[in-house]
């Protein structure tokens, strides 16, 4: 007899997927109260910030808050087939799907698309459409990086009108009520060429997110990380100095994500200098210049 | 030769008495002194040589006189045989010259008393072989005798018999030349070593290759010998006299340098360097001065086994290419400097400047610069020590190289840490005081005491008015320091104070620096001076240094003032918090100066000192204790100078800490706040500040040493005020009397240059003789240019109308879609589900299938930055003599200067012609592409260059890189003018480096000339025209390399033969009708950029 094969992952449908812890945020400012105000108006929200500042998080974290499961897809990691509508289960819960754009993004890509099956073409929603039909937070990161016509979608989406068009089945959606696009972008790094336009920015209110100050987020690396404070501190204060230098032959200054991986290699033994080489230092820059520059900071701050 | 038949003494006397009188009186003298013991025979004999040498020529008795007379000396020395000897020699000498034997007697007592016995017949054919029979010979060999005593006291015999001989050499060219030399000799024969042999031989040498040089070699080699390790003075020689048959020429002048060189280095270290010089004899004669030279050098950076290596290196390359060992001993060469820093343990700012600027601006979080403090002197604004960092607010500033320890490592870790102190200035905020901000730790007296102060100066001088007190300070820095009477007691306290303030919080932040730091310090109090041998106040101001240092035990205080001294302690002890702020220190220091000040500055008895322990754990809160208000309020009121006993000593500022360098708060912020005047509209804080104002705070600031600047104080500080307004960024008028004239030459055979000034730049030169750069050899000066009326811009493209609109059409295709998909074909990236549905259905329904239906994207993304290079030197302003140009005007002098003037004359013809210029036809080429690429919205930058030598090269931004299209950019191309010669590789170098730093995937750059790079030293005849061409090449070889597309653009119509060399694989075009630039430009631009 074989032994049946077990299963090593879960697998949950796109508006299904449910988070079942609070994730952790804490908030620099006003943007709990902001998000709130926005989401009860139904005003679409641009996320502005540099890369892991915690944009993706807030988000995760708003849907929580607001009391709904939590549902996410990466692109191209094929939708897994439909079996049944899950709109059912629980109609209390906010679902939120979120999708990384990417330069070959298209506006198919979100709505949807016809896919053989046998000898038969078998119409499959795209996420955008999924989270219209369930009304959940469909939440676009780095938009910018997506062509251009999905701001065709956008549009109508993001006014008074709140539709979907879905060209290649004929149809109009009208966005469940609990519906609201997010976008995030990072206006730092992309050229010019790849700014947003003003009529798609302006259907918008925006969320200006930097990185958090330097106790708090000494606070959030001690959490996520599960190293002593003094170590939170002394990272905290590496990337404080690090993103002094912005613009000064680095992008991108180092991310909180970047400096919770510092801290979670040194909660594992590693020395603190080394695990701030490899996760921070290696990690924003090729510049032989400037990766001497950050090992000298990283030596006076650490012993 | 005496007589057969020896006459009576009596009959002697009679003989002589023929002679003139002196004869017989120095005889009947000297017979008197003879020795009693001396036979009578023999007291005949030597009456009768006497007799007979006066009676060998007219003049012979003066001889004789001068015999007598020294006789009985010379005798004393030698058995009456050799006596005789001696006398005959005499004898001969005097038939050939009276006058020589007269010398030869009157030089023989001393002589004979260093001569051996057998000598002496030989030492007489010495003088005697020296005399020709002329006077000036004769002269010579007097000269020789007087001489003798002295030379033999240097000199065996031997070597006086080779002196003698070179003498004899010399003396066939010049007789004066000879007597001179013989006069040296005696001066430099004591200097030399053992064996002066080889001074001689080399002296002779020197007679035949080039006679006239031995003067000049005597006369170096007294300077230059005794610069030299005495034992090694020998083989110094020896070299130069290989460097003379290896056919060097001004033997002299390389022995100075050489000695000059060997005066810096170590006496014992001279030995090994001689050996390596004469091993490098035998592959190079010319290389060992070089060599020499550099060594002292190098030497500063270098122990003797690395130098050791750094030689072997140039050995090497000496065998393949002389030209390019030569240069890497001269260290002109960039290889030569890789390899010294290779092997040096000094850290060398330049070469780490990049990354702790980098360091410093991520500590500091705001634009900080790095710079080495030498920069800083030159700026003139009151800093002066070129040695010590500090930092003016905006840059810190370093010294040039550290080399304090052994090892790189270290030098590195000082260098760290001064300048993490530096930057501990601007980011715990050192130059942010606000005298009203109340202190963290202390109570606040500040207002206080400056209210009590200005009530005394008011009570003292009622004639002042409120209104001029009110506001007789421009900054907050400058206000605080006016509490005190000693400006400069206050500031080295402040500066104490704070400095260790800042070490406490840069130690407490950065836990990483902390060991590096402590050994710092520790160094540092190691090399301070002697608290015991101070007078009392500033024993007490070195006390509270100390502790500063971390230093808490056994620090000596004066007895008298121990009590003082913990007092001290306890308030510098508050200060160590890491929440202490400046106005912490301000009060600090403001409770230590009165503490201070209170005590006279006397001589302290050795027996009066007592070692005080300070506790480095404080844990109870600081309050004032009850007599500090006291003290406070005696200060206020000025009393503190009053009590001061007579007898005391004039306070004088301690030694600075070395890794803590120059503070000069007051000064700083008062740049800070001028910048800020200058960068802002001036915003409430007030009135802009003026030059007196200025001049005022300068004259008081204690922090302004000038009497270490050289010259009228006055002026001095006149200047200062100057400077630091320009400093500030403001426009002053030029003051003539102290900015430096514009050109500064500097010889093409001298050193690396600096950039000292803002917008100065230096670039490497290639030197393909050597095959390698030549370090540091060019400087950049970036400037704008000026700004001319801006309806050129409007009129030249009204002029090309038809040519515009087609250009921007043309251009305004090349815009790229972003991205173009192109669909229905056999073969691409990924199936396109539209399509293949297509076929399916087609299959289903019978159809043939298309099979094509997959898609491809095609990016196109246009990223271009481009720099357009002008060449404005002179030869533009030629006019364009349809057809009638000089085919060559190579005709034209190759003198640069006077080049110039040739072309000034022929400009000045220009002036008169109503027709274009070259010049001209580039403005308007430079119009029309601006035109066009603001249309496609390509980077783009223009720049003009020109110049005069290698350290003006002049570079113009006429349009910069990141600088949008405006009307100023319009008025400047009107600007445009031919100015002085070519250097092209410094400029295409720029060029390079500001695209370098440009974002964009294709990047170029386009160099437009009239003619050949020509400049001085750069160009002129023989191989420096292939100079110029090879180090044009290089650049644009250098700008390749680093991906950027170099196009040169030329309508000299002879430029095919360089620019074949020039451009190498690069693109070139050369155009017969110079009205084409415009169009030709445009069309390549496009060409090259699709």
């Amino acid at each position: 007899m074989t032994s049946p094969t077990r299963t090593l992952f879960r697998s949950y449908i796109i508006e299904e997927y449910h988070l079942t812890e609070e994730p952790y945020y804490v908030p620099v400012g006003d943007e709990i109260e902001l998000f709130e105000a926005a989401y009860a108006q139904k005003i679409p929200v641009i996320f502005k910030g540099p890369t892991g500042c915690g944009k993706t998080r807030f988000v995760e974290y708003m849907s929580y808050r607001l009391g709904q499961p939590l549902t996410r897809v990466q692109q191209n990691n094929g939708a897994p087939p439909e079996n049944g509508s899950a709109e059912a289960d629980d109609r209390d819960h906010l679902p939120l799907v979120t999708i990384a754009c990417h330069e070959d993004l298209t506006a198919s890509d979100l709505v949807g698309r016809y896919l053989l099956e046998g000898d038969r073409t078998v119409w499959i929603d795209g996420p955008l459409t999924r989270a219209v039909k369930v009304g959940g937070i469909c939440y676009l990161d780095e938009i910018v990086e997506a062509r251009k016509d999905t701001t065709v979608l956008i549009h109508p989406l993001t006014d008074h009108r709140r539709i979907l068009p879905v060209e290649k089945r004929g149809e109009l959606l009208e966005a469940a009520d609990g519906f609201l696009l997010i976008l995030s972008y990072n206006p730092g790094y992309q050229s010019a060429l790849k700014d947003l336009k003003h009529s798609t920015r302006q259907r918008f209110i925006s969320i200006e997110f930097d990185y958090p100050p330097r106790d708090i987020e000494a606070e959030i690396i001690a959490h996520e990380s599960g190293c002593d404070e003094d170590t939170a501190m002394q990272l905290a204060k590496l990337g404080e100095k690090i993103r002094n230098l912005k613009e000064h032959g680095l992008a991108e200054g180092a991310s909180t994500r970047l400096l919770i991986y510092a801290g979670q290699m040194i909660s594992n033994g590693i020395a603190p200098r080394r695990a701030c080489q490899v996760a921070v230092n290696w990690a924003v820059t090729d510049d032989y210049n400037i990766q001497r520059s950050i090992e000298e900071l990283t030596t006076s701050i650490f012993e | 030769m005496v007589n057969q038949q020896p006459p009576t003494l009596q009959q002697l006397r009679t003989e002589l008495r023929r002679f003139p009188a002196p004869v017989v009186e120095e005889f009947d003298k000297a017979r008197a002194k003879m020795p009693r013991t001396m036979e009578e025979a023999n007291i005949l004999a030597w009456g009768a040589a006497g007799l007979h040498i006066a009676d060998q020529t007219v003049r012979s008795w003066e001889a004789t006189t001068q015999y007598f007379r020294v006789s009985p000396k010379v005798v004393a020395y030698m058995p009456f045989n050799y006596f005789l000897k001696w006398t005959d020699c005499g004898s001969d000498l005097c038939k050939e010259s009276p006058t020589l034997a007269a010398s030869y007697f009157e030089a023989s007592p001393a002589a004979m008393s260093k001569l051996r016995s057998r000598h002496i017949e030989s030492w007489a054919a010495l003088g005697g072989s020296l005399y020709k029979g002329t006077w000036k010979s004769s002269t010579l060999a007097c000269k020789f005798f007087a001489f003798s005593p002295a030379l033999m006291d240097s000199l065996t015999f031997p070597e006086l018999e080779r002196f003698v001989a070179f003498l004899d050499a010399l003396a066939h060219r010049s007789y004066d030349l000879a007597a001179e030399c013989l006069s040296l000799g005696v001066q430099i024969f004591p200097l030399i070593g053992e064996d002066k042999t080889a001074f001689i031989t080399l002296a002779t040498a020197l007679v035949d290759s080039g006679w006239r040089e031995v003067k000049s070699f005597f006369d170096a080699g007294a300077k230059a010998l005794p610069k030299i390790d005495q034992e090694q003075r020998f083989r110094f020689l020896k070299i130069a006299e290989n460097l003379v048959h290896g056919g060097g020429s001004n033997i002299p002048g390389v022995m100075l340098e050489t000695s000059q060189a060997f005066s810096r280095i170590e006496p014992d270290l001279h030995s090994r360097i001689l050996d390596l010089a004469e091993a490098l004899i035998q592959e190079s004669p010319q290389a060992v001065p070089e060599f020499i030279k550099a060594s002292a050098q190098v030497m500063d950076r270098l122990s003797m086994a690395q130098l050791e290596r750094w030689y072997e290196e140039g050995v090497n390359l000496l065998r393949q290419n002389p030209d390019g060992g030569l240069a890497y001993f001269k260290i002109e060469s960039a290889h030569s400097e890789t390899m010294l820093e290779a092997l040096s343990s000094g850290v060398e700012f330049e070469r780490i400047k990049a990354i702790m600027e980098m360091y410093c601006r991520a500590l500091a979080g705001e634009e900080v610069k790095l710079a080495s403090s030498p920069e800083l002197v030159d700026r003139n604004i009151g800093w002066v020590s070129a040695e010590s960092p500090t930092t003016e607010g905006s840059t810190v500033f370093v010294p040039d190289v550290v080399d304090r320890y052994h090892s790189k490592d270290e030098n590195f870790s000082w260098f760290k840490v001064v300048s993490t102190h530096q930057v501990a200035h601007l980011e715990f905020g050192s130059f942010f005081f606000e005298f009203e901000r109340p202190s963290a730790l202390f109570e606040d007296r500040r207002s206080h005491v400056e209210s009590q102060r200005s009530s005394e100066t008011a009570a003292n001088s009622p004639d002042l008015d409120g209104e001029g007190l009110e506001r007789a300070w421009i900054t907050d820095m400058q206000r605080y320091f006016n509490l005190f009477e000693d400006r400069k007691l206050s500031l080295d306290i402040f500066t104490v104070v704070e400095d260790g303030r800042l070490d406490f919080r840069v130690k407490y932040e950065y836990p990483g620096i902390k060991a590096a730091y402590a050994r710092v310090q520790i160094d540092s109090s190691e090399g301070r001076p002697e608290i015991t041998s101070m007078p009392a106040r500033e024993a007490l101001v070195e006390f509270l240094v100390r502790l500063s240092l971390q230093q808490y035990r056994e620090i000596p205080a004066p007895h008298d003032y121990v009590e003082q001294a913990r007092q001290i302690a306890a308030v510098a002890r508050q200060i160590l918090d890491a929440e202490a702020a400046v106005e912490d220190t301000a009060e600090a220091t403001l409770r230590i100066y009165a503490i201070i000040s209170s005590i006279p500055n006397e001589e302290v008895p050795e027996d009066q000192w007592d070692d005080v322990d300070v506790e480095d754990e404080q844990d109870e809160e600081y309050t004032d204790p009850e007599d500090m208000q006291q003290l406070l309020q005696q200060m206020a009121m000025g009393m503190d100078m009053e009590l001061r006993p007579d007898g005391e000593q004039d306070y004088e500022s301690s030694e600075e800490v070395d890794y803590r360098g120059d503070f000069k708060p007051e000064l700083t912020q008062l740049l800070t706040q001028l910048r800020m005047q200058q960068d802002g509209p001036t915003d409430a804080s007030g009135d802009p500040i003026t030059q007196e104002q200025l001049e005022e705070l300068l004259q008081n600031s204690a922090e302004l040493d000038l009497q270490a600047v050289e010259g009228d104080i006055q002026e001095t500080q006149g200047m200062f005020a100057d400077n630091l307004l320009k400093e500030a960024g403001m426009q002053l008028p030029d003051n003539p009397e102290f900015s430096n004239g514009p050109f500064v030459h500097v010889d093409e055979d001298g050193d690396s240059l600096e950039a000292s000034e803002p917008q100065t730049f230096v670039y490497d030169e290639w030197d393909f003789r050597a095959g390698d750069y030549k370090p540091r050899w060019c400087i950049v000066r970036q400037k704008t240019m000026a700004e001319g009326d801006p309806n050129f811009f409007g009129s030249t493209l009204h002029s090309y109308g038809g040519l515009v609109s087609r250009i921007r059409r043309q251009f305004e295709m090349m815009v790229p879609e972003m991205f173009r998909k192109v669909r229905k074909l056999e073969d691409g990236e990924e199936i396109d589900i539209d399509d293949i549905i297509e076929a399916i259905v087609d299959m289903k329904t019978g159809a043939s299938p298309s099979d094509k239906f997959y898609w491809r994207r095609n990016k196109v993304q246009r990223e271009v930055a481009a720099a357009f290079l002008l060449d404005t030197s002179a030869s533009t302003a030629e006019a364009i003599d349809d057809g009638k140009r000089a085919a060559d005007d190579w005709d034209a002098p190759d003198d640069p200067v006077e080049y110039m003037v040739w072309l000034r004359t022929r400009r000045g013809e220009a002036a008169r012609r109503s027709y274009k210029r070259i010049i001209d036809v580039e403005k308007e080429a430079i119009v029309l592409i601006v035109n066009a690429l603001e249309a496609i919205g390509d980077v783009y930058g223009i720049y003009g260059f020109s110049g005069y030598g290698r350290e003006n090269v002049e570079y113009y931004t006429i349009k910069d890189l990141d600088e949008p299209f405006s009307d100023r950019v319009k008025r400047r191309i009107d600007r445009v003018a031919p100015l002085h010669a070519t250097r092209m590789g410094p400029a295409i170098r720029h060029a390079t480096a500001t695209l370098e730093k440009a974002d964009a995937r294709t990047k170029i750059l386009f160099l437009v000339s009239d003619g050949r790079p020509q400049d001085r030293g750069y160009s002129r005849e023989g191989v420096e025209k292939e100079y110029a061409v090879h180090d044009t090449r290089m650049a644009l070889e250098e700008a390749r390399r680093k991906d950027i597309n170099a196009f040169c653009l030329t309508v000299d119509k002879n430029g095919h033969d360089y620019l074949k060399t020039m451009c190498a694989d690069m693109g070139y075009e050369v155009l017969d009708n110079i009205y084409d630039l415009p169009e030709r430009l445009l069309f390549l631009y496009r060409r090259l950029t699709m």
